[in-house]
C-alpha cells in the first residue's frame, strides 16, 4: 500500500516494523465468531495496547524513521485498519495485509493460516524495495509465530542463513513451491548487513520469557509498552522525555499505575534485561527534562518525585541479588527445528479448543 | 489496586511452588500486585519459567528463612530479615493490605501479632482451619465449614468466644457467601448449661447480644456431620479437635491402603470404587479452598497449608484477593461495634496478649503437620 507518511529515503536512520493484531492491537481471533467480531468492529472500537501509540508516535518524531506494518490481517480489513491508525495519529510508510481472499479462490489453503510463508517473504520484499538499509527494529508479539520469522528475518539479512537451508526452512513451514522459490529469489537480493538490531515480542499470550532466551540477546519479550520504551531508551532510540510520555499513556489507561509500571522495570532488571545504570540514567535524564519544563504539558503523570522512588525502591529491593544471565549474543538457531514446534504448538491448541468445546 | 504480599520462601515446597502459585494467581488478578519476598535471586530464577504478567508482580528480597521445624520466637529474634518477617512488616507498612504464608504456622502468627494493630473490640486473634464435612453450605456448595480458633491462643474468655463466633460467620458470609452462616459452640453437650464457664457465659452472650444464626452447642461428632458452618472453641480445643480429625483421615487412608495390598477382593472393591473416591478427593481437596485466615487483626493474613503446591498458593492468594475486594475486614468490624455497643463499650485492646504470646510460641497447628 502507498504511504501516507512523507518520507525522505535518503535520510533514512532507522527501520520499526510493526505486527498489527495482539501487537499493536488487542484482537481475540482464536475462534471464528472471535474473527467475525474483529472484522465487524468500527475503527473506534478497536484499541491499542496502552503506551503503544505514544511509542510509535516517539519513533516517528526522530528523524529519518521508517514506520511499516505488516500484518496477518486479510487486506478486507485495509479500510478499518488504516482508519483506526488515523484515529491513532500513527504515521506510517508502508502498509502490507495479507491476501487471504485470492489464497482462498486459488484453492491455496495452507497459504491461508501460514505463518512464514507469509511475512517472510513479505519483510524481504520491504527491504529490497527500499533500496537502502539501516538499523531495523521489529514488534511482533507471542501468539504465533513472530519470533522465529523475525530472527530468521535477521539472519537472511545479515547473511547467516545459506539458500539451501532457507529452501528446508520454507519446506518445513509447508510454503507452496512459487513461494519458496520466491523467498530463495529476495533473500538472494538482500544486501547483506547485520541491520536488525533488536526483536521485541509482545507477550499477548503471557508465554514464559524464559522459553525466548534460546533466540539469543537481540530478542527482549515485553510484558507491555512501558517495558519497549525501556529497552528502546537503553538502545538510545528514545530519550527520556518519550519514555515518560509513554508512561503517561499507559497511566492514563485503568489497566497501569506508577505501581505496575514500576514492576516491569524491576522484572527487566531481574531478567537481565535492563542495567541498573541505565535505570539510573533515566531517572536522572527524566529529573533534567521534568526541572527544563520539557515535560510541563504532562500534568497528568504522578509527581516526579514519586515516580523517581518507586523506580530507586524496586531497584533496592531486589537487594542486589544477581541478575539472570543474558542469552548469547548470537545463537545459532535450528530454524526447521523451530518451526516444526511452532507447527505442533498450533496443532495442540487447535485439538485443546476441539476437546474444550466438546465438553 | 489491591497489594497482597506473599511470602514466597515459607512451606515445604518454597519457593518455586509458592512463585509458580503466585504467577499463576497474576494471570487473573489484574487488579491485585503481590509482592512476593524471599530469596530475589531464587524468585527470579522461577518466575521466566511460568506464564505470569511481569506487571503485577514485585519482588522484595529477604536473606534469610525461618524453617517449618523452627521454633517461632527465637527464629523471629535471630531472623529479623527473615522472608515471613520482612512480609508482615511490609504489611504493618501499608504496602501491602495482607500476607499469605505457607511457611512455619507460629512463625507467622506471631511475626503478625508482632507488627499488627488488633481491630478495635478484639482482645485475641483466632487462627480459623477449614473442615470437610458431610453437608454442604452457601451460594457455591461449600463442602467445608470453619473451625476457629485452632491455636492463636490456648484460653479464651466468653467475650473472646463471641468475637471469635463474629469474625467466623462475616468470614462464611463473605468467603463462603453464606448469608445466614450456623453458628455453633463446641462443647460436650448440646445444653446451654454444659461446658466450662467460659462457653456457658458465651452461650447466653450470643442467644442475647448478636443478630448471629447461633444454633447453640454442638458435640465433635456433630463438626464432621456439618451442623454448623462456624464452630467456636478455644485455641486449645480446636488444636486438638482438628488434629484429632486429621489423625482419623490419615488412618482411614493407612487402612485403605493395607486392604489394597491384602486382598484381592477388597482390591477389586476399592478400584470398583474409585470413582467415587475420586469424586470425594476433589470435593474435599484443600489445595481448592487455598487457606485458612488468621483473624483479629486490622490486616488480613491467609495461612495457606505447609505442603501447599502451586494450585493452593494460586487459591490461597485468589482467596485473599475476593476477602480484600469484598472487605472482609469492614464486614467483620462493624458487628464487632455492634456487639460492643449492645454489651457496653469497647473492651480493652493489647497488643498481643500474653497467651497468644505463648501459645504462638509454642503452637504447631495442624495446617503444618
Amino acid at each position: 500500500m502507498s504511504a501516507p507518511a512523507s518520507s525522505t529515503w535518503s535520510s533514512l536512520q532507522h527501520i520499526v516494523r510493526l505486527d498489527l493484531d495482539k501487537t499493536y492491537l488487542r484482537s481475540e481471533f482464536d475462534t471464528f465468531s472471535d474473527l467475525l467480531k474483529s472484522a465487524l468492529e468500527k475503527p473506534s472500537e478497536k484499541q491499542a495496547f496502552p503506551g503503544a501509540t505514544a511509542l510509535l508516535r516517539a519513533l516517528k518524531q526522530n528523524d529519518g524513521y521508517r514506520i511499516c506494518i505488516v500484518s496477518g490481517s486479510p487486506t478486507q480489513m485495509t479500510r478499518v485498519l488504516t482508519a483506526k491508525l488515523a484515529l491513532d495519529g500513527i504515521e506510517y510508510d508502508e502498509f502490507v495485509l495479507k491476501n487471504n481472499l485470492k489464497n482462498l479462490l486459488r484453492g491455496r489453503f495452507r497459504a491461508i493460516r501460514a505463518q512464514v510463508p507469509y511475512k517472510l517473504p513479505t519483510l524481504l520484499a520491504s527491504r529490497v524495495a527500499l533500496g537502502s538499509v539501516a538499523p531495523e527494529t521489529l514488534f511482533g508479539d507471542d501468539a504465533e509465530a513472530d519470533a522465529i520469522v523475525y530472527c530468521l528475518y535477521a539472519d537472511i539479512v545479515a547473511g547467516k542463513v545459506p539458500l539451501d537451508e532457507l529452501e528446508r526452512i520454507m519446506v518445513a513451514a509447508r510454503a507452496y513451491d512459487d513461494d519458496i522459490a520466491y523467498t530463495l529469489d529476495l533473500a538472494k537480493r538482500q544486501e547483506k548487513s547485520d541491520s536488525v538490531q533488536r526483536i521485541l515480542i509482545h507477550l499477548d499470550q503471557r508465554s514464559p520469557t524464559a522459553t525466548f532466551a534460546r533466540y539469543g540477546a537481540r530478542l527482549v519479550p515485553i510484558y507491555n509498552y512501558f517495558q519497549a520504551a525501556l529497552i528502546l531508551y537503553s538502545d538510545g532510540l528514545l530519550s527520556a522525555r518519550q519514555v515518560l510520555f509513554v508512561a503517561r499513556e499507559m497511566i492514563a489507561s485503568p489497566e497501569f499505575e506508577l505501581t505496575t509500571l514500576a514492576n516491569s522495570l524491576q522484572d527487566l532488571m531481574r531478567r537481565g534485561r535492563l542495567a541498573i545504570d541505565v535505570a539510573l540514567r533515566l531517572a536522572e535524564e527524566a529529573s533534567e527534562a521534568a526541572r527544563s519544563g520539557a515535560l510541563s504539558g504532562a500534568t497528568d503523570l504522578p509527581p516526579f518525585d514519586d515516580i523517581s522512588r518507586a523506580f530507586a525502591d524496586r531497584v533496592r529491593q531486589l537487594g542486589g541479588a544477581r541478575p539472570l544471565e543474558r542469552p548469547a549474543e548470537n545463537p545459532h538457531l535450528d530454524y526447521v527445528s523451530l518451526v516444526d514446534a511452532e507447527q505442533e504448538e498450533r496443532r495442540e491448541k487447535k485439538r485443546s479448543r476441539v476437546r474444550g468445546r466438546r465438553r | 489496586m489491591k497489594r497482597i504480599v506473599v511470602d514466597a520462601m515459607g512451606g515445604d515446597r518454597a519457593p518455586e511452588e509458592l512463585v509458580k502459585g503466585a504467577a499463576d494467581a497474576s494471570l487473573g488478578l489484574s487488579d491485585t500486585e503481590i509482592i512476593l519476598v524471599g530469596d530475589a535471586a531464587a524468585i527470579g530464577r522461577t518466575l521466566p519459567q511460568v506464564r505470569h504478567d511481569g506487571s503485577l508482580i514485585r519482588v522484595h528480597h529477604a536473606e534469610t528463612v525461618i524453617h517449618m521445624d523452627e521454633s517461632p520466637a527465637e527464629a523471629l529474634a535471630a531472623k529479623p530479615d527473615s522472608s515471613i518477617a520482612i512480609a508482615a512488616d511490609l504489611v504493618a507498612r501499608g504496602e501491602g493490605q495482607a500476607l499469605v504464608s505457607a511457611g512455619n504456622t507460629g512463625a507467622s502468627v506471631l511475626a503478625c501479632a508482632r507488627r499488627w494493630k488488633l481491630l478495635s473490640g478484639v482482645r485475641r486473634a483466632a487462627l480459623a482451619a477449614v473442615y470437610p464435612t458431610e453437608l454442604r453450605r452457601g451460594e457455591r456448595d461449600d463442602p467445608f465449614s470453619l473451625l476457629l480458633d485452632v491455636g492463636a491462643t490456648i484460653d479464651a474468655s466468653a467475650d473472646d468466644l463471641v468475637t471469635f463466633a463474629i469474625m467466623g460467620a462475616a468470614y462464611a458470609r463473605i468467603i463462603s457467601r453464606n448469608e445466614r452462616p450456623r453458628v455453633a459452640l463446641l462443647s460436650n453437650g448440646h445444653e446451654a448449661g454444659k461446658g466450662p464457664r467460659p462457653v456457658v457465659d458465651a452461650h447466653a452472650l450470643l442467644m442475647a447480644h448478636t443478630e448471629l444464626n447461633f444454633v447453640g452447642n454442638i458435640e465433635g461428632l456433630d463438626i464432621p456431620r456439618g451442623v454448623a458452618d462456624v464452630v467456636v472453641c478455644s485455641g486449645y480445643v480446636g488444636n486438638v479437635v482438628i488434629k484429632m480429625l486429621e489423625g482419623v483421615s490419615e488412618t482411614v487412608l493407612r487402612l485403605a491402603r493395607y486392604a489394597y495390598k491384602e486382598r484381592l477382593l477388597w482390591r477389586a472393591a476399592l478400584s470398583m470404587l474409585s470413582g467415587g473416591i475420586e469424586r470425594l478427593k476433589e470435593v474435599t481437596d484443600w489445595e481448592q479452598y487455598g487457606g485458612a485466615p488468621l483473624l483479629g487483626f486490622e490486616h488480613l493474613f491467609i495461612k495457606a497449608h505447609g505442603r501447599s503446591g502451586r494450585k493452593a498458593v494460586a487459591n490461597a492468594i485468589r482467596l485473599t484477593a475476593k476477602a480484600l475486594r469484598s472487605d472482609l475486614l469492614s464486614a467483620i468490624a462493624s458487628p464487632l461495634e455492634a456487639f460492643q455497643n449492645r454489651v457496653g463499650g469497647p473492651q480493652s485492646s493489647p497488643a498481643l496478649t500474653a497467651g497468644q504470646q505463648s501459645q504462638a510460641e509454642d503452637s504447631s497447628p495442624h495446617l503444618d503437620d
